[in-house]
């Protein structure tokens, strides 16, 4: 990797970023240069999508601390910085992962994000390949601290293809930039502000545009989803697998989604970083409904092969790996008090032992009354 | 001033901005000078207009002002029926003309590239700098965003010569300032002081508030608009070091934000014995979450959150460790968010529980108390004799 980067024109710039010096081109941002040095050193990004003008320096997890400005201007900036859009000088120093304060304001960007988040994601369609979900997995606490209600918003239908679930939105922008940028009409935008500022079509109306289907790609959240894959399958139980069909409106290039010869999903291709990749002939890699929504079937696309699963994902090689178990047992979030019923009847195996005569005991059967058996048949056998 | 730092490039047109989107709580200068003397401020538009080579100028004035516009639009027209507005004014082949342009009643607009945004009718969000409006501002030329006051002083700098005019004040705080005096004191208004007052002269003389109304002491101040640090009486009659705090840029802001504070917006807000600091910390809270953007994460939610607390700490039902979590949540906004609604969301009450912790607490160990009595504790007050107006 490093040689590679090493050929290139010697007019680039030298920027060292946790001790890990890399040549850029200018006009790269800071980010950018990350990628290249790939790893943990990475800043993470929510909002910042490459192929989309003007996205990024919202969602404020790829903050980074820069601590020589230049080889000109050796000063360090005040602040943090938002790496997706801050532009790289020669000589430039930065701390991502090497800076507490960098971590400490990770840590809690990802709280902010998290907030008002309903944390759905057993019901959720995009679990298991969703970006908060790894960005709360790699940068944030366990637990919260927030301690009243969630702001809720109603579900919306954008057409017939996408449903528009606000309440797991981040807001990061990528579909209002998405819709902005791909199709001649302005669909949709933001209403209100504040943390009640929720993604909105004006006055609701179905988003009906031919390559539409791309705000679903784009959002890295479960917020904007795929009508004809809702409750389908999770995302880890489907295979991926390289396909293309000639398409006369796009580049025809997809990952298809499939469980046995069912195509249960189509989408983009996206690299490693979750974005869109453009197709080896230099045409953007954006595909059209037609070819999302519509071509279900093994018969309407040539199998390429199996799709390399890249790092934003959990179906990729063991992504969570040391996940910690609750430090508390049941009994002590509850204060004190044991478990119910409904806890008890797990506690032992023989729940359908057909010794015990249900319509024998007096009241409903609790586990106390199995419990109560066992005792007794181990003192027999004792 | 701002204006070294507009771009050179010649041949594309430039723009100045004036910035009436006065929304900050406490702060209520611009109004005045709009309201009772608009044609200096076009007068100024018109001055920096020529000097910046600016041949189409706006002022972004905030919707809740709409009686000023009419005032605004009258005064342009005189202007214009003059010939001091127009094609080649007073024949000196210089082009101008000003327009007013309503915003839709949003305390962000009044961040220039929000307000940028919004003048171009976009949704005002504030944008992401680099690049900074004097390179790159309204729709893509090079801008200068200036506040009300500062183009209207323009005219007396151009007419006394500014070496005169720098003569006024001391050290670097030259010239004059408008003073948005309110709160519990005698004589609420707008005053112009030259920066050598002490802030101890300007609340109790007659010439200035009047002193504290209702025969109360002194408890607390917030120097500059609702977003810059409130300071107890101790700290804000003397700085830290003992000295005499006087009313200009340096010497309310020493010692920082530990001990001091900011001149702001110039809106000076006096709190007496009776007002709970918490409720007052809420109350701006409040504002500030229902006037962050929503656009970068920190802000929105840490806003909302912040409200959510001190709402609860204020009846009553706060913990102690609430008070922790809120200089937490605090400290992750500031600095952290586009542009400076964050922090100054975040100030405010980074200073309430800097210098006010007890107060904080003393809600959590009352609470009855809390709820009955809506005040919190006299002893920070002013230990001087009430004077009775």
């Amino acid at each position: 990797m490093a040689e590679e980067i090493k050929q290139e024109p010697p007019a680039n710039f030298k920027v060292t970023i946790d001790n890990v010096t890399v040549e850029v081109a200018p006009g790269t941002t800071i980010l950018q240069a990350a990628r290249m040095v790939g790893g943990d050193v990475t800043p993470p990004a929510m909002c910042f999508y490459t192929p989309l003008k003007g996205s990024g320096g919202k969602c404020r997890t790829c903050l980074v601390e820069v601590s020589k400005g230049s080889e000109k201007d050796p000063r360090p900036m005040p602040k943090l910085v938002a790496s997706c859009r801050t532009g790289v000088m020669d000589g430039m120093e930065v701390k991502s992962i090497t800076s507490q304060r960098v971590l400490d304001a990770r840590a809690g960007v990802v709280e902010f994000l998290l907030l008002n988040h309903p944390l759905d994601c057993p019901i959720c369609d995009q679990a298991g390949e969703c970006h908060l979900q790894d960005l709360s997995y790699e940068h944030g606490r366990e637990g919260t601290r927030y301690e009243f209600k969630r702001r809720t918003f109603k579900k919306h239908n954008l057409g017939k293809y996408i449903q528009l679930h606000m309440t797991r939105c981040i807001l990061c922008y990528r579909c209002v930039f998405t819709a902005d940028q791909l199709t001649n009409t302005r669909q949709h935008g933001v209403l209100d502000r504040g943390d009640h500022a929720e993604i909105a079509t004006y006055i609701e109306k179905s988003l009906d545009n031919d390559f539409i289907g791309n705000v679903i790609d784009v959002c890295p959240v479960g917020a904007l989803t795929d009508k004809t894959f809702r409750f389908k399958n999770r995302v880890w139980f489907t295979k991926p697998e390289d396909a293309h069909r000639d398409c006369d409106k796009c580049c025809g290039k997809v990952t298809l989604w499939k469980r046995g010869d069912e195509v249960l999903r189509v989408t983009a291709r996206k690299d490693q970083w979750g974005e869109i990749m453009d197709s080896e002939d230099g045409k953007t890699g954006w595909i059209c409904n037609e070819c999302r929504f519509d071509k279900k079937e093994v018969k309407d696309w040539i199998i390429e092969g199996p799709t390399k699963v890249a790092r934003h994902s959990v179906i990729g090689a063991n992504h969570y790996e040391v996940l910690d178990k609750p430090k508390e047992t049941i009994a002590e979030v509850m204060g004190g008090r044991q478990p119910k019923l409904l806890l008890d009847i797990h506690n032992i195996s023989d729940v359908n032992d057909p010794s015990v005569d249900l319509s024998k005991i007096d009241g409903p059967a609790t586990g106390a009354v199995f419990n109560k058996k066992n005792l007794i048949e181990k003192e027999t056998n004792n | 001033m701002k204006w070294s730092f507009l771009a050179k490039p010649e041949g594309v047109p430039r723009h100045l901005v004036v910035n009436a989107d006065e929304s900050e709580p406490g702060t209520f200068k611009d109004r005045y000078l709009m309201e009772f003397l608009p044609h200096l401020l076009i007068e100024g538009v018109i001055v920096s207009s020529y000097a910046l080579g600016s041949n189409v100028s706006f002022i972004y004035i905030r919707g809740e002002y709409a009686w000023i516009v009419d005032i605004l639009e009258q005064a342009i027209q005189e202007a214009r029926n003059n010939g001091f507005l127009g094609k080649n004014i007073l024949g000196s082949g210089f082009d101008c003309d000003v327009h007013v342009q309503r915003g839709a009643g949003a305390y962000i607009c009044g961040e220039e590239t929000a307000l940028l945004e919004s003048l171009e009718g976009k949704r005002g969000n504030p944008r992401i700098k680099p690049p900074f409006p004097a390179v790159k501002g309204v729709w893509d030329r090079p801008t200068v965003v200036n506040n009300v006051e500062s183009i209207a002083a323009v005219v007396p700098i151009i007419n006394e010569g500014a070496e005169e005019y720098a003569k006024i004040g001391v050290g670097k705080s030259t010239g004059t300032k408008l003073i948005s005096a309110c709160g519990n004191i005698n004589k609420p208004g707008v005053y112009e002081i030259d920066m050598t007052i002490s802030v101890e002269e300007f609340i109790y003389s007659d010439e200035w508030c009047g002193g504290i109304s209702n025969g109360k002491r002194l408890k607390a101040c917030i120097p500059g608009g609702s977003s810059v640090p409130i300071l107890p009486t101790n700290l804000l009659l003397k700085t830290a070091k003992g000295e005499q705090r006087i009313m200009n840029y340096e010497s309310l802001s020493d010692g920082g934000f530990q001990t001091g504070s900011m001149m702001g917006s110039g809106g000076f807000i006096v709190f007496d014995e009776d007002q709970c600091v918490v409720k007052h910390t809420y109350t701006l809270a409040r504002f500030y979450r229902h006037e962050s953007c929503g656009q970068c994460s920190p802000c929105r939610e840490g806003t909302g959150w912040m409200e959510k607390l001190l709402l609860r700490l204020e009846n009553g039902q706060g913990k102690m460790s609430d008070i922790d979590l809120l200089w937490d949540i605090q400290s992750k906004i500031e600095g952290n968010t586009i542009c400076p609604l964050g922090d100054a969301a975040a100030w405010p009450v980074a200073a309430a529980i800097r210098h006010f912790r007890d107060e904080f607490e003393w809600h959590i160990t009352h609470p009855e108390e809390a709820i009955i009595r809506n005040f919190g504790l006299a002893h920070y007050a002013d230990e001087r004799e009430a004077v009775l107006a």
